[in-house]
């Protein structure tokens, strides 16, 4: 357990964990064996911190399908295993969450799902308690990173207990939350053996038959088990219902307002314990982030409820202390006086996030305006740093996963404009092969863009798989032409990529693929080899003001002075030497130490 | 109660360690502790913010707007951004140096000025100049940490190296 903070404290250790690491500690203690991902904010750190333990199986996959399916396989075969990711990925996964419901497994399946509600990081909100209703599969959910450790490792038990999944629920204020957590030692992994059991294992239409009613009959039983995990505070003639993150604002709030309830925390939401019944009295409020499952259960139980679904709570955003405490006045028709925040002296410029100084994606996006300009294309865009492309006005259309290419052919089939579909090479693997072949098939003209900066970035630098099998290479065994550009080389691939061009127009797929490390990764190890990143200069006499540095690369360590001219943050600058490349008056100098920069920076 | 701090700065310049920092600290001393680490999708050069909670029992991990005892600011612009989450009785910590952002520039005296002026207390630091004295921009959190440790009462965390020590050192003696 490195970099972290130990207390010894009246006989236990406290260690300050992010959320995320207190799960994967939990699992570790759970005896998990086997752990899945693919990073996603907010669940990447789970994995990254299970990643350091090499007497397990860690395993970053091209998808959260993939990931499940190696997790679950492990699980039917009497292991234990953890997969991980956010709750889009769930979406990606769902395929195989509902067919492990149906067969169980032998040993530990944890699913974890990280909600985002207010989107810190995702293209939409979504409640992956829903998915629990739908597959037949517990939730449990923790409200801090000491319960999510403990969660994680009672997950494991009870998993193993019910011989069926169990996906484990946090949102972003659980994950990216740091807090004292106890932490035992790792228990060493669980392995397993697989027994053949063919009318469990093949969910063919006559077996599957009977496993869907024993699912339902295992659903009714896990409703006892939920009541294991609620945890009733008694107090007044009053019941808040609440679950996960929320507890803790209910905690304040009822501080706040000086009231005496009795609060229920339900640690497995999904399904509720219909026992709950008898516990409630009084007016009950509902208290939950995301959407109002726990309120819809108790209404099903028809219990009369107040919560999102009459509008107390938003039914949007994540909630805080004052949203809480707002609903249960408003609930409880009492007065509360909520703090009026100062007014700024004067309103601060925005800082919208921007692509790293020196990222090959500014280079890129200048490459394929230069090499389109006048076609008047629509940018297909895609889920990554390049999503950042929308500040240079070239991108039109991001959904999800694998939305470049998808939604970009349909555009060119419906419209025929020219279109340019842009992806990362991490996405390109997750979602974009499969409709490679499509594109292969049906000679769609596109202009595919993979940026290649050999991994998953945005995410922190997991790994991806472009290094050993090249996106180029695949495209060509399906026959579609590539061409491989260096985005930091901005002259010579505007001219290879105009090639490219000329193909789409004349009616058939192409792929480019710009091809330059992250250069967050690379300056990263640059620093550690000791290797000089140059500094780029502007000169001021030189310089016209004609914004192109700033305006059109758009690289954030330059700015426009008052005057208009450029100005280089010497503190920001990377070195990457587009900058000089573009500017027409020659009037941004390098320091000499560029060629063998980029040579160190192009294998990092 | 929880003293509530938010903490912002822009990224790269480490205001997650120095919540962290802060954290630490206050776990030494005996608190409970929440810090929640707001990042967007920006890594470099985007708004930074962080939460951090500590008392005897805490619960919510976030602050809201009106509520916290201290805005601690490794920049000036970021301060105002901030600003909004003071409790009127609340305290300004800010650094005097201004990162431009993008696309806009900002003249730092007007920035300074707006700080001062504003009506609430505050505290307007050379953090960065003394980092650039002691030799890197790094020591610009560990000199913010000496103040905002002072002002709260704090101890010096352990896992502190001998250099950020002395930043610590020198950003305590900035709050008499
Ligand atoms: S060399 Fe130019 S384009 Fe590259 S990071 Fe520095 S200022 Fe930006
Ligand atoms: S591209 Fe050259 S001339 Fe134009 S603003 Fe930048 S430095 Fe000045």
């Amino acid at each position: 357990m490195k970099n972290l903070i130990f207390y010894i404290h009246l006989n236990t250790v406290k260690i300050l964990l992010l959320g995320n690491e207190a799960i994967a500690y939990g699992a570790l203690a759970g005896e998990v064996a086997v752990a899945t991902a693919y990073p996603g904010t907010p669940s990447t750190e789970i994995l990254e911190t299970l990643e350091e333990f090499r007497d397990r199986f860690v395993h970053w996959a091209t998808n959260e399908k993939t990931a499940l399916e190696i997790a679950y396989g492990a699980a039917v075969a009497g292991a234990r295993a953890l997969v991980a990711m956010k709750h889009v990925g769930l979406n990606v996964a769902a395929d195989p969450l509902h067919s492990a419901a149906y067969t169980g497994v032998e040993g530990g399946l944890v699913v974890v799902s990280a909600d985002d509600p207010w989107m810190h990081s995702s293209q939409n909100e979504q409640d992956t308690r829903w998915y629990g209703l739908q597959a037949y599969v517990p939730v449990l959910e923790p409200s801090d990173p000491a319960e999510a450790y403990r969660y994680a490792k009672t997950a494991f038990e009870l998993s193993e207990k019910l011989k069926h999944p169990i996906i484990l629920r946090s949102v972003t204020r659980v994950s990216h939350v740091r807090a004292p957590v106890e932490v035992e030692p790792p228990s060493p992994p669980k392995w397993g053996r697989f027994s053949k059991d063919i009318s469990r294992f093949n969910l063919v239409p006559a077996y599957a038959r009977e496993r869907r009613k024993a699912l339902v009959e295992k659903w009714g039983t896990i409703g006892e088990v939920s009541a294991e995990l609620m945890r009733v505070e008694p107090g007044g003639h009053v019941t808040i219902v609440t679950s996960g993150v929320a507890y803790n604002y209910v905690k304040e709030a009822v501080r706040l307002l000086n009231i005496d309830a009795t609060i229920i925390k339900l640690g497995m939401p999904v399904p509720i314990p219909p026992k709950i019944r008898e516990l409630v009295k009084g007016t009950v409020v509902v208290v939950e982030e995301g959407d109002p499952i726990v309120e819809t259960q108790l209404r099903a139980l028809r219990l009369e409820t107040k919560g999102k679904i009459d509008g107390y709570f938003p039914k949007y955003g994540e909630l805080n202390t004052r949203k809480v405490a707002e609903g249960i006045a408003k609930a409880l028709d009492i007065p509360y006086n909520p703090p009026q925040p100062p007014k700024s002296p004067i309103e601060a410029p925005p800082r919208p996030p921007v692509l790293c100084p020196g990222c090959p994606h500014m280079g890129t996006f200048y490459i394929l305006r230069l090499a389109t300009a006048g076609l008047n294309p629509v940018w297909s865009g895609d889920i990554g740093c390049y999503s950042l492309g929308i500040n240079t006005g070239q991108q039109d259309l991001i959904t999800h996963m694998g939305s470049s290419v998808g939604l970009g052919m349909g555009v060119a089939v419906a419209s025929k404009q020219f279109v340019v579909a842009t992806v990362g090479d991490s996405t390109f693997y997750h979602a974009v092969l499969p409709q490679l072949i499509d594109l292969a098939t049906k000679k769609v003209p596109l202009l595919v863009v993979v940026m290649d900066n050999a991994y998953t970035a945005m995410t922190g630098g997991q790994p991806s798989p472009s290094r050993l099998i090249p996106p180029e290479k695949i495209a060509e065994t399906f026959g579609i032409p590539a061409f491989v550009i260096d985005p930091a080389d901005i002259k010579t691939s505007i001219e290879v990529t105009k090639r490219a061009v000329e193909i789409v127009k004349s009616g058939r797929p192409v792929l480019v693929v710009s091809k330059r490390p992250c250069v967050l990764v690379a300056t990263r190890k640059a620093r550690k080899a000791g290797v000089a990143i140059p500094k780029y200069k502007v000169e001021p006499e030189k310089c016209i003001g004609c914004g192109i540095c700033y305006n059109l690369l758009k690289c954030s360590a330059i700015q426009a002075r008052p005057d208009r001219k450029a100005y280089i943050d010497p503190a920001l600058c990377v070195g990457c030497g587009m900058c000089a490349e573009v500017c027409p008056v020659d009037a941004i100098k390098g320091d000499g130490a560029r060629v063998k920069w980029l040579e160190v920076w192009q294998q990092a | 109660m929880a003293t509530s701090l938010v903490i912002v700065g822009v990224g790269g310049q480490g205001a997650l360690t120095l919540a962290r920092w802060i954290g630490e600290a206050a776990l030494a001393a005996g608190y409970d502790v929440r810090i929640a680490e707001i990042h967007g999708m920006s890594q470099r050069g985007g708004s930074v913010e962080v939460h951090v909670r500590f008392g005897k029992e805490v619960y919510a991990p976030i602050v809201e707007e009106g509520g916290a005892d201290y805005v601690v600011a490794l920049e000036a612009v970021e301060a105002l951004r901030a600003y909004k989450y003071l409790k009127p009785s609340g305290v300004l910590v800010a650094n005097k140096r201004v990162i431009q952002p993008p696309g806009k520039w900002v003249d730092p005296q007007f920035v300074l000025e707006a700080i001062t002026k504003s009506g609430i207390k505050a505290y307007v630091l050379p953090c960065f100049d003394i980092a650039m004295e002691l030799g890197s921009p790094i020591y610009e959190n560990a000199v913010m940490l000496g103040a905002v440790s002072k002002l709260l009462n704090l101890p010096m965390p352990e896992s502190l190296d001998e250099r950020n020590r002395e930043a610590f050192r020198r950003g305590a003696r900035l709050v008499v």
